[in-house]
């Protein structure tokens, strides 16, 4: 049956439930290294670095089948679990970046794979068809030609993936509702 | 077992079931015993120092053999000697080292609290009888479909462990048992099927103001927050008061925790009143765990005004 049709469905319901407060849970986690960043490097207002961000190459998933107008509930989780892996793999560079936080962006790493496989388990389990992705991320890390715009690319990749996880957080709610 | 290199000691098992039979041999080959080239070979047993009898025969290319068998061994531990005697003296030239006990038996009572701090899964539970046996206790998890089993080894002969945060799967099913191995066998204890959040152990939240309101009635309003690393979790939360002679608590239950204020009435006018509180995530199962209850907060009430 179509996701959309499965609102009654307990287990259903229950994956949307636990994995709405675990998508709220990183949304907190990445704003608390957003306000590390902000008190470390003093980027703290996006529109700010709106120039110096054309010159940079900073990932950004797109969740086109998430949003409203074309919701479609089967290819936005799977775009949920390839953004997951894009921004699982940018956190690298906010890593390198904030060495003093290695811990919480491991955590939050940790948690990002815990429910890109709760996503993908539960597709599974409603048969729909699921990648697996290796478990090494082989894709190359951006590089920047200074600090400064490292620490602006940092900045772009913790604000991308927070409107990332709000529109993930709207279609699980969409889906419990 | 254990030889002079003239003698070997074989048993059927090193490890038996406690009150089973217990079967040796010993064979001497006297080429190889210095000392014992001539005369009659006289083989004695001895179970630690205790004389045991067995029988001796002459074994293939001119071997004596000693067999012994002890229909009930009831030592948790000992050592069976293969002696000789030697010029009026009995010389030990072989031993082995039998164990015995029971299978290991089924850990009991298993329970888990997952540790906000640092997400840690630390589980207990109840050994069991002692199997008197060497025994390797395992915390085993598993994500509900994964084959990949991770957990923990209890330390020091405790029966809890920690599962560390990057073992464990959140908010999705695990599946956690503890496993017992010793020679004679595996025991398991239940399997809980838990999603390791529904039992985090929460901090208490914290009272933060109490207030008369509105203003000359018998009601009060109550501020808290919840406690820090849980502002993602939908809480419920009780509420309980008590003037300090009163014995019983009145309970409120139901609270939605991340509403942060609450109101109640029927309160005595001018009494001090002892409030706290406790949270727990509303989402779990019956088997999480409430916070402990907050620290107290005291309030007393204002007068009754004066009427007419």
């Amino acid at each position: 049956a179509p996701l959309t049709e499965l609102s009654g469905d307990e287990d259903f319901q229950l994956f949307l439930q636990r994995n709405l407060e675990f998508t709220r849970k990183i949304h907190g986690d990445v704003a608390a290294l957003q306000r590390v960043v902000c008190d470390t490097f003093q980027l703290c207002k996006e529109e700010e670095l709106l120039l110096v961000r054309q010159d940079l190459d900073v990932a950004q998933a797109l969740l086109e089948q998430c949003h409203k107008r074309t919701f479609q509930a089967e290819t936005c989780f799977s775009q949920i679990r390839a953004g997951l892996r894009i921004y699982h793999g940018s956190l690298a560079t906010i890593r390198d970046l904030l060495p003093g936080h290695a811990a919480l962006v491991e955590t939050l790493q940790l948690d990002m794979a815990n429910l890109s496989s709760n996503i993908q388990q539960q597709m599974e389990d409603l048969g729909l068809a699921t990648v697996t992705y290796p478990t090494e991320n082989q894709d190359p890390l951006p590089t920047f030609s200074s600090r400064f715009r490292h620490q602006v690319g940092g900045f772009f990749i913790l604000a991308n993936f927070q409107r990332f996880l709000e529109t993930a957080y709207r279609a699980l709610r969409h889906l419990a509702n | 077992g254990g030889t002079l290199g003239c003698a070997s000691v074989a048993v059927g098992s090193p490890i038996v079931p406690l009150g089973s039979a217990v079967t040796a041999s010993c064979t001497i080959q006297r080429e190889l015993c210095r000392g014992l080239e001539q005369g009659k070979v006289r083989i004695i047993w001895m179970l630690d120092n205790k004389l045991v009898a067995g029988s001796q025969h002459q074994g293939p290319g001119g071997t004596e053999v000693s067999n012994l068998t002890l229909p009930r061994f009831n030592h948790t531990q000992a050592r069976l000697w293969c002696c000789v005697e030697w010029n009026g003296t009995k010389q030990r030239i072989g031993m082995a080292e039998i164990r015995a006990g029971y299978p290991p038996a089924k850990p009991l009572n298993l329970s888990c609290i997952l540790n906000l701090s640092d997400y840690g899964l630390t589980c207990r539970w109840e050994q069991g009888t002692d199997s008197h046996l060497p025994t390797s206790i395992v915390l085993k998890c598993a994500g509900s479909r994964a084959q990949v089993v991770t957990g923990c080894t209890p330390q020091g002969g405790h029966s809890h462990c920690t599962v560390p945060r990057r073992l464990l799967q959140l908010y999705r099913q695990m599946e956690i048992w503890v496993s017992a191995t010793n020679a004679l066998g595996t025991a398991e204890s239940e399997h809980l099927r838990i999603d390791p959040m529904d039992v985090a152990k929460l901090d208490p939240p914290t009272l933060q103001s109490i207030q008369s309101i509105p203003f000359q009635t018998d009601c009060i309003a109550l501020a808290w927050d919840v406690a820090r690393g849980t502002e993602h979790m939908e809480l419920q939360c009780e509420l309980r008061y008590r003037a300090p002679e009163d014995p019983a608590w009145v309970l409120v239950t139901g609270i939605i925790g991340r509403a942060g204020t609450a109101q109640r009435c029927g309160f005595l006018f001018g009494t001090q009143y002892h409030f706290q509180m406790r949270c727990r995530r509303s989402s779990a199962s019956a088997l999480a765990y409430w916070s402990e209850w907050s620290p107290g907060r005291n309030y007393t009430t204002h007068e009754k005004a004066p009427t007419g």
